[in-house]
């Protein structure tokens, strides 16, 4: 079954045209990853996904469980069930991370008709989940992100995912400023969510990250456009030859 | 009554159409300053004159007996309930200030001659409600406040008025702090669809070693503005912060000045204004700093978030130093919402009234924290989700 589905995607942020015709197709169950040099449009296609307000959509369009997308603002896309695991989570400085994330779910959980989780029900879910992920208590009472290290913004990014149990979910640079403990913590986290059901989606320039988290597809982001996908056997031959030798194989 | 007539009247002509006592000094250091303009350095972006052009009816003031009650009502300047026990009286002011910036501070002492005097016994929780229920009136009385030496209290002031039309309400306080005590003092005052205008003309006295909390919330619509003279003795201390929340074509804000008078005096001044619609915001804020007060502190700061686009925030912190030993420090800023928190918010399924909801409470978040009686704060944020629900469905 496909979830995602990008067909013939332009767009453009500011004056410049970086998306130029992308067809990309995610199944359910899948881990997808995109891979790319600098520059190829790897973190615009997460931001057109989720309608990042950069973003002009030029043509094409994206299709999630077979209904477009592309005219529905960022919050209906959520409540939808797409998440974007941000490359740098932004600081908030004066918004309780708790209260933030129990708003968010409860938005998610009243927009599928489900009764609202109170303060007393909510917090034994996220106490649960930062056990999980080996987080810190304080991460309650403490201001979203504010002041949080680059590992701590991370595993933040993995707790709201887990509690928000999207179906698409898309991890930009999830692996970026990480040590190998933080990446092991947010891995098994991601790895928590395969249930044959959700696809995902790992933007990354390395591939680190995909020794914890096995993809099933590769795909090649260049200028615009997928270029190559293949299998996970893709992994090591661009290790060997670079992004230019696989595109010039090509 | 029209204040506007009061321009060129000498002393004499003042004191028999008012049936003022002509020696009042009161009276005669307002004739001496005149009345406010929009020339006039403290009301300059407040649009006074045209209050002052009103037809007003005037009130009696005849003190009443006063009931019994939880917190002390002040009823259109007459107080009518009071807690038990709680020393109140109508005296003559005796220690009107000699040398306040605002002219009104002084036409209201002229025009309330025997002021509403509180003796606040101990350490103590006060609650005051102003009540104002005249249409097309000025309402106008002053309150004399003291403290006891080494005693710690608390004021929480709140205001209240329902189908009133076109009334002005002046009114102030003359507090003088006492000796090694400190006093706080948490204003809340929400003027959302209440047709009334305000002008607050306040006295501060810090005795020495003395500290004062002063925390004003001025939230919703309509034209007020609170105008504060602090004097500060020897290591006395004053924190003053103001949160203005504000909406539609409002006109609100504080204008102040701090003087150090004493060495060793502190002072810590903060304004956050939220502004949305056409409104206006006002913080034009002064800290003098005296010859006598050598080894003072004195931290001043202003931020706005403009939420619309007609939205204007007049920033004016100022320092006025006559000494080299101290330590000093002021700066504005003027913004809006950052888009990127925005969209974090809405990326997670919060919608977009919702996500403008949480900066904005975020951004007057640390001030409203520090209150610390819990009833307190649930009404602040209670009040600020009025204002804020009201302001959205008007925008949508």
């Amino acid at each position: 079954m496909i979830t995602l589905d990008i067909q013939n995607l332009e767009a453009k942020i500011g004056d410049k045209k970086i998306l130029n015709g992308l067809n990309l197709q995610l199944e359910a169950g899948k881990v997808h990853a995109i891979m790319g040099p600098n520059g190829a449009g790897k973190s615009t296609l997460s931001k057109a996904i989720v309608g990042h307000y950069d973003m002009t959509i030029l043509g094409g369009d994206i299709y999630y469980k077979g209904k477009s997308i592309i005219e529905m603002e960022a919050e209906e896309r959520a409540l939808e069930g797409i998440f974007l695991s941000f490359q740098h989570p932004v600081e908030i400085p004066g918004v309780n991370n708790a209260y933030f994330l129990r708003t968010a779910l409860n938005a998610k959980r009243k927009h599928e008709g489900k009764e609202e989780l109170n303060a007393a029900e909510f917090l034994r879910l996220m106490k649960g989940h930062l056990e999980e992920l080996g987080m810190k208590a304080d991460m309650i009472s403490r201001s979203l992100n504010e002041g949080f290290s680059g590992g701590e913004k991370k595993r933040n990014e993995i707790l709201q995912m887990l509690i928000l149990e999207p179906d698409v979910i898309i991890l930009d640079e999830i692996d970026s400023g990480l040590d190998i403990d933080a990446l092991r913590a947010v891995s098994e986290g991601i790895n928590k969510m395969k249930d044959g059901k959700r696809s995902f989606l790992v933007i990354t320039h390395y591939s680190r990250i995909l020794d914890y988290i096995e993809p099933d597809y590769i795909h090649v982001l260049k200028d615009g456009q997928i270029v190559k996908t293949a299998g996970p056997e893709l992994v090591a031959q661009l290790e060997e030859e670079g992004y230019d030798g696989i595109i010039v194989n090509e | 009554m029209k204040l506007s007539d009061l321009k060129t009247k000498t002393v004499e002509e003042l004191s028999r159409e008012l049936g003022l006592n002509p020696n009042n000094k009161a009276l005669e250091k307002f004739v001496e300053m005149g009345l406010p303009s929009k020339k006039s350095e403290a009301y300059r972006y407040f649009y006074v004159e045209k209050l002052l052009d009103n037809e007003y009816e005037t009130l009696d003031y005849v003190p009443r007996p006063i009931k019994e009650g939880d917190r002390i009502e002040v009823v259109d300047g007459i107080v009518t309930t009071a807690p038990k026990g709680m020393r109140i009286y109508y005296e003559v002011c005796e220690q009107i200030d000699s040398d306040h910036f605002d002219p009104l501070y002084y036409l209201g002492h002229a025009l309330y001659p025997r002021t509403i005097k509180i003796e606040v016994d101990g350490d103590a929780e006060l609650n005051l409600l102003h009540r104002f229920t005249k249409s097309n009136a000025l309402i106008n009385y002053r309150i004399v406040l003291f403290n006891q030496a080494n005693r710690h209290s608390t004021l929480y002031e709140t205001f209240d008025a329902e189908g009133i039309e076109n009334t002005l309400v002046m009114y102030g306080y003359d507090m003088h702090i006492a000796q090694d005590s400190s006093f706080r003092v948490f204003k809340v005052q929400t003027m959302q669809e209440q047709n009334y205008s305000m002008i607050a003309s306040h006295k501060i006295n810090v005795a020495k070693q003395a500290t004062t909390m002063y925390k004003s919330f001025d939230l919703g619509g309509d034209q007020a503005l609170q105008l504060i003279k602090i004097d500060l003795g020897e290591r006395a201390h004053i924190d003053a912060q103001h949160l203005l929340y504000l909406n539609a074509e409002s006109k609100r804000g504080t204008v102040s000045q701090i003087i150090h008078k004493g060495e060793h005096s502190t002072s810590n001044q903060e304004a956050k204004n939220i502004l949305d619609g056409d409104a206006r915001g006002i913080f034009d804020a002064l800290i003098k700093v005296e010859e006598t007060a050598k080894d003072t502190k004195a931290y001043q700061n202003s931020k706005a978030i403009l939420l619309h686009e007609k939205a204007y925030m007049i920033a004016k912190p100022q320092l006025e130093i006559y000494i080299d030993e101290l330590e000093a420090a002021h700066g504005s800023t003027t913004g809006q919402l950052d888009p990127k928190q925005l969209f974090y918010l809405q990326s997670r399924g919060i919608s977009a009234v919702e996500a403008r909801k949480m900066l904005v409470i975020a951004f007057a978040n640390a001030m409203m924290e520090t209150i610390r009686d819990s009833r307190h704060q649930e009404l602040i944020r209670a009040e600020f989700d009025r204002v804020f629900y009201a302001n959205a469905k008007e925008l949508s």
